[in-house]
């Protein structure tokens, strides 16, 4: 079975769910109907979706060239996430606003959209491991004599999330191309 | 007119047709196109707040742009490589798209700002370097390298919408 009969099977799966039913009924809301009947709604929600991502993953970028010693070199750790981390978490508050917005205009391109369950899911891993991997980065670094070298599962585990947050712009792009 | 038999002929390569027709190619650049533009965005973003005196000021400027800019630049020639490749698959749709051309022009002058500011402000970087507050070009340079980026974004996907809009 090729990629694209998975992604078949797997819409196929979806419109058989009560998410159909969800999904026409958020189209029946007026903000709905707003954001349908307005050109510019949904590629300015998009803009601000690509923002927030820059800020976002910029933000652990930084973080992780900090943890390789390639920037950042004259702050600590401690003050490496004191400045770009707030940006990574404000960012996701932001994308998650923005993104909300974009599947009220279009519930069921969005919601019956095996691209987007497969984003979600990526979307939860990330988190979860980003903020076990912060708090374990900062918390070793602190408690290192200075000055700190990450170890190589530290290493591996900066470029394994810069990683995953690609496969989640990925998931991102290609649900404007799933035929629903 | 010679541009225009350049842009059908970008179209008509083998590059062209390929990104043009192949399922995968063109989601996958726009992609990339997406993942290195907003490394461009962001790390220009963190030198223009330093510039603004908004955010790292207790950095050195010099610091905050050795940290930054080769990650922008690596980021700029990753947009470019892709954006170019995304641009031959449709090379007459996009030239008269009005929202195209201005974030064309939105880039030349995004360039010429940052320019501007790396061949007059920075001359005396050695004396405000540690300073929370630059001199005013350095802030005029920030805050209008936030605005061009910022629509160079909302332009870029304004052009995804807007394709097959306008005709010759």
């Amino acid at each position: 079975m090729s990629l694209s009969d998975l992604l078949y099977n797997f819409t196929e799966w979806l419109r058989g769910t009560w998410l159909t039913e969800f999904a026409l009924s958020i189209s029946d809301t007026s903000l709905s109907f707003w954001i349908v009947t307005n050109f510019w709604s949904i590629p300015i929600f998009q803009t601000i979706h690509i923002l927030s991502i820059a800020a976002a993953f910029s933000a652990t970028f930084m973080f992780s060239l900090r943890i390789f010693g390639i920037a950042g070199g004259s702050r600590t750790i401690a003050q490496n996430s004191r400045r770009y981390l707030p940006w990574a978490w404000w960012g996701l508050l932001f994308l998650a606003i923005s993104g909300i917005l974009m599947i009220i205009g279009e519930p069921v391109r969005e919601l019956i959209n095996p691209w987007f369950w497969i984003k979600m899911v990526a979307i939860v891993v990330l988190i979860v491991l980003s903020i076990w991997f912060q708090t374990r980065t900062i918390r070793s670094a602190a408690a290192a004599p200075s000055p700190w070298v990450a170890s190589s599962a530290v290493k591996g585990g900066a470029i394994a999330l810069l990683i995953l947050w690609c496969f989640v712009i990925y998931c991102g792009r290609f649900i404007a191309y799933a035929p629903v | 007119m010679i541009l225009e038999s350049l842009w059908r002929s970008l179209e008509t390569s083998a590059v062209g047709e390929f990104v043009a027709t192949n399922s995968w190619a063109f989601p996958t650049l726009e992609t990339l196109h997406v993942i290195f533009l907003v490394t461009v965005v962001g790390t220009v973003a963190i030198m223009d707040l330093r510039l603004l005196g908004l955010a790292s000021n207790q950095t050195a400027v010099t610091e905050m742009s050795r940290d930054t800019l080769p990650w922008t630049w690596v980021g700029f020639v990753g947009a470019a490589i892709t954006g170019g490749l995304l641009f031959v698959s449709k090379s007459t749709t996009y030239v008269i798209n009005p929202y195209f051309q201005i974030k064309m022009i939105l880039l030349v002058l995004a360039g010429l700002n940052m320019a501007i500011f790396h061949v007059f402000t920075w001359r005396t970087v050695s004396t405000w370097d540690s300073e929370t507050a630059v001199p005013l070009g350095g802030k005029i340079a920030g805050l209008l390298s936030l605005i061009f980026w910022v629509l160079v974004v909302f332009f870029g996907r304004a052009i995804g919408f807007t394709l097959g809009m306008f005709y010759v």
